[in-house]
């Protein structure tokens, strides 16, 4: 099945939608919760310098461990691949004649298809994890990294049990369905010759490994068989508890909002175990490399290999929202999912799935180890470009088009013509390209304007303001063709507050639309190009964007794609020190406005405005608007846009949409203000397309209809 | 005295927000609790030791137990369980009801005021050290958080006050 395909599918699953709502809006909240008072973006740099270690390191680490747990007569593995430790676990379940294996939830053994292998050898393992337990019976893989069966609803797990126990179940008794789990589990444990764990933490200078649940499956799985084997990725070692007290603070309360979890089972060495003939515990520890040691030492992947398995990229990922864990990853979910499908699993099936992510940052901003997913999800993506050639149509556009001012400027010169048929009464918007099926018919879309914006400042002589105060404005893709409005009005505020506004001499795209799309060559040329045109930094006060897309591309990627270039590299750095968003330059060079209207105004952040360069305007909109200003629910989650995303994934990118909408409807706001074009786009033609008054307006159209205060 | 009093309430906050049952008592209060409490199996240090009570842990499991915490952490609202003796260990997994015992000197203020006591402990040859915070949970089916799924359906604290 294609992935357009599965994702449509997933689309018309009103259970998953529904599911993934409201867990969603829940988990946001509980998480805030658990945070309040903490330093989260500290906390999470100290996971990060924790667990970043060379190959070399984990290595003496893992040895170190060894040695420790040797001393009581366990036996540790090392497994190079999948089928390697499969092979050694059922070996070891074969030597203490198990039939029965009790296992607790691990992603790892997902990762190795352990339970199939086991099956396969004639042996009998069962998950206690009750989630886990409901997909294993019902024959299924889990949706989520820590909510396995998320995907389900009470009525299908009621089937699920009664077809497996013979049991009749009341459907909508949850708690009836959690006793019967525990009865019908509770014998297995005590069958069971071996139990299976994984460990979210080892450590190495005490051989303790650490497991996190809230059910407490894993301590009767770690306790009651006499074997006890732990599958563990070499990724999960640490130095020492302080380390792991970290990890413990953010864990549980990235994954479920909890502030911590039920149970921490800390375990070092073989314990004592009655059903053992010793009386003391039959310990392994297999330790999986399956690719991981040798990404220990890679430029960007590496930091992959900094994941706690929270599943926070999922639960914040507006994408995996609207599709669920089926589609938006393999076996590990989520934008880790994305990218560990890559390093461990079906490259090609990891080029496909890579395409759902939207880019809106979300998972980065979230991680609790501070791993940049988007940008390595971005680097993966150029990867994939250059391997298996992107599309040829996008390909065209980016090196034939966007890199190419000249011929994009003609480009967009044919396309305002002959669109003309097809505007809309206000000639703001086209009415209904007939290119495109219904599907992609959920907005408005604006029209090419025809002039644009450089044309105009040339033609409101706005060059021929002179000022020894000087900002540079770069308008990007979007304000050139199709908003040069919002880049007229934000130059006449800024020349009535006295600034001069530069613009570069030739428009050129940012080149993030390339790159995000895997076109890394094209993105490079472009940057190259547009760094010619910038002004030179030491002469300006700031460098203004009305699209923080462009400017957080200005700010990260001009500098990623210009290591080799020294002068357009040390250009690059000056200018991204500048890089400010309209709100940010008044706040910071003290320009209040004043607003005398009673019309109630509302916020969307852009994804790239907080998550990209850094600054939200809500306290300076507060300010300026006064009671006036109605905060929007999800303000910082994405609008759906994301560029060509909104192309290729219309049902997902409508259905993210749609939350937006109904989040601004109940704002009751007359007026819906942004910092982004692209949002501006996506939001405007929603609103249009359902017929909804609200007003839509990047802040530079309002701010300059507002007198400026004196100080 | 002013911040024992500040973790305890702290400690009882969280531990009350995961369904832990907390009471503040003295010694003798305990022991009485003890004499009249019906448990299964009792493992507790001095001055409880006379009231061990031993039991069988089958599939089955039990109805009561109660067993010593060897600290408490404020910050999460977590019982610190030195659990290497299996007895112990199964009697914090099988029982429907488990209490724990806790000396309100005892309690800690953060995660990492707990890192000498497992240093110490795992510098031995093995260990088994549980954290736990409330009663079993689960919300995996339509994250209904639901109580007791395979540990103890019930967690009651007590924390003794006098030294």
């Amino acid at each position: 099945m294609s992935i357009k395909t599965k994702v449509k599918e997933k689309l018309n699953d009103k259970i998953l939608y529904s599911n993934l709502k409201t867990f969603a809006e829940n988990y946001k909240v509980s998480r805030a919760n658990a945070l309040s008072g903490l330093d989260f973006f500290k906390l999470r740099h100290d996971i990060y310098k924790s667990k970043d270690f060379t190959k070399d390191e984990i290595l003496s680490l893992f040895e170190e461990f060894k040695s420790n747990v040797e001393k009581s007569g366990c036996t540790v593995l090392h497994a190079e691949d999948a089928a390697s430790a499969n092979k050694l676990i059922a070996d070891i379940c074969k030597k203490h004649s198990a039939e029965y294996i009790v296992k607790s939830k691990s992603m790892t053994s997902e990762e190795i298809k352990l339970n199939d292998y086991l099956e396969k050898q004639g042996l009998k393992p069962v998950e206690t994890d009750l989630g886990e337990w409901i997909l294993q019976i019902a024959g299924e893989h889990p949706s989520h990294m820590v909510m396995p069966a998320i995907h389900k609803t009470r009525q299908q797990v009621a089937k699920v049990f009664e077809k497996h126990t013979g049991e009749k179940i009341d459907p909508d008794d949850i708690n009836k369905m959690v006793k019967i789990a525990r009865k019908y589990l509770r014998e297995f444990y005590f069958k069971a010759k071996v139990g299976i764990t994984g460990a979210n933490i080892a450590i190495s200078s005490s051989g303790t490994i650490g497991i996190v649940t809230n059910e407490g499956n894993a301590r009767l799985s770690s306790t009651v068989p006499p074997v006890h084997i732990v599958l563990v990725g070499y990724e999960k070692l640490v130095k020492n508890f302080s380390d792991a007290m970290k990890i413990i603070r953010l864990l549980p309360k990235s994954a479920t909002g909890q502030n911590i979890s039920t149970y921490v089972t800390w375990i070092k060495g073989s314990n004592p175990s009655f059903k053992s003939e010793t009386g003391k515990k039959h310990t392994y520890y297999i330790f999986l490399d399956n690719g991981r040691l040798s990404f220990l030492d890679h430029p960007f992947l590496k930091d992959a290999l900094k994941c706690i398995r929270c599943g926070s990229c999922a639960n914040v990922c507006p994408a995996y929202e609207m599709v669920g864990g089926h589609v938006f990853g393999d076996i590990y979910i989520g934008a880790i999912g994305l990218i560990l499908t890559s390093m461990l699993h079906d490259e090609k099936k990891a080029k496909e799935i890579l395409s759902l992510c939207i880019g809106c940052k979300a998972c980065s901003y979230n991680c609790p180890a501070g791993i940049d997913l988007q940008s390595i999800i971005s680097d993966l993506n150029v990867y994939m470009g250059q391997k298996y050639s992107i599309n040829p149509a996008k390909k065209f556009v980016y090196s034939a088009v966007l890199k190419n001012p000249s011929v994009f400027k003609s480009a967009m010169k044919v396309a305002s013509i002959i669109q003309k048929p097809l505007l809309d009464e206000t000639k703001e918007n086209i009415g209904k390209l007939p290119i495109l099926s219904d599907e992609h018919n959920f907005r408005k879309l604006p029209s090419v304007k025809e002039k644009t914006f450089s044309q105009m400042f040339k033609q409101n002589n706005f060059d021929k303001f002179n000022s020894s105060k000087k900002v540079f404005f770069y308008p990007g893709c979007a304000v050139e063709y199709f908003f040069p409005e919002m880049g007229t009005k934000m130059v006449q505020l800024l020349q009535k507050a006295g600034f001069q506004v530069d613009i570069p001499d030739t428009q050129v795209c940012c080149g993030l639309p390339a790159i995000h799309s895997g076109d890394g060559k094209s993105g490079k040329k472009t940057i190259l190009k547009n760094l010619k045109y910038m002004g030179n930094p030491e002469e300006y006060e700031a460098f203004l964007v009305l699209c923080p897309s462009c400017g957080m591309a200005i700010k990260e990627d001009f500098k990623k794609y210009t290591l080799e270039y020294i002068s357009e590299f040390k250009k690059s750095e000056k200018i991204a020190n500048k890089v400010t968003s309209l709100a940010d330059f008044l706040n910071k060079n003290n320009i209040r406005l004043k607003y005398d209207d009673n019309k109630k105004i509302t916020y969307h952040t852009p994804c790239h405005q907080g998550r990209g360069l850094g600054f939200v305007p809500e306290d300076f909109l507060k300010e300026t608007f006064g009671e006036n200003f109605i905060p929007l629910k999800d303000s910082n989650v994405c609008c759906g846009f994301g560029g060509s995303f909104s192309v290729e994934y219309p049902g997902i990118s409508s259905g993210i949409l749609n939350k937006k909408i109904e989040n601004i409807k109940d704002t009751k706001a007359d007026i819906l203000l942004t910092d982004c074009p692209g949002c501006v786009m996506q939001i405007d033609g929603g609103l249009k397309k359902q017929n909804i008054n609200v007003k839509v307006a990047h802040l530079s159209e309002i701010f300059n209809e507002l007198d400026i205060e004196k100080n | 005295m002013i911040s024992i009093d500040t973790e305890l309430n702290k400690f009882i906050e969280k531990s009350e927000a995961v369904q832990t049952k907390c009471t503040v008592l003295k010694k003798d209060d305990l022991k009485t609790i003890l004499k009249d409490g019906n448990f299964d199996y009792i493992k507790l240090n001095t001055p409880f030791k006379t009231y061990s009570k031993d039991c069988e842990f089958t599939e089955s499991g039990v109805s009561k137990s109660i067993v010593n915490a060897d600290f408490a952490i404020a910050e999460t609202g977590t019982l610190v369980i030195n659990s290497e003796n299996e007895q112990l260990r199964l009697a914090t997994m099988v029982s429907e009801s488990l209490s724990v015992v806790v000396y309100k000197s005892n309690i800690v203020s953060k995660l990492e005021n707990i890192i000498s006591f497992m240093n110490e402990s795992t510098s031995r040859e093995n260990a088994y050290i549980a954290f736990i915070t409330g009663p079993s949970r689960t919300a995996d089916i339509e994250r209904v958080l639901t109580i007791g799924v395979h540990g103890p359906v019930e967690l009651i604290c007590y924390i003794i006050e006098d030294l």
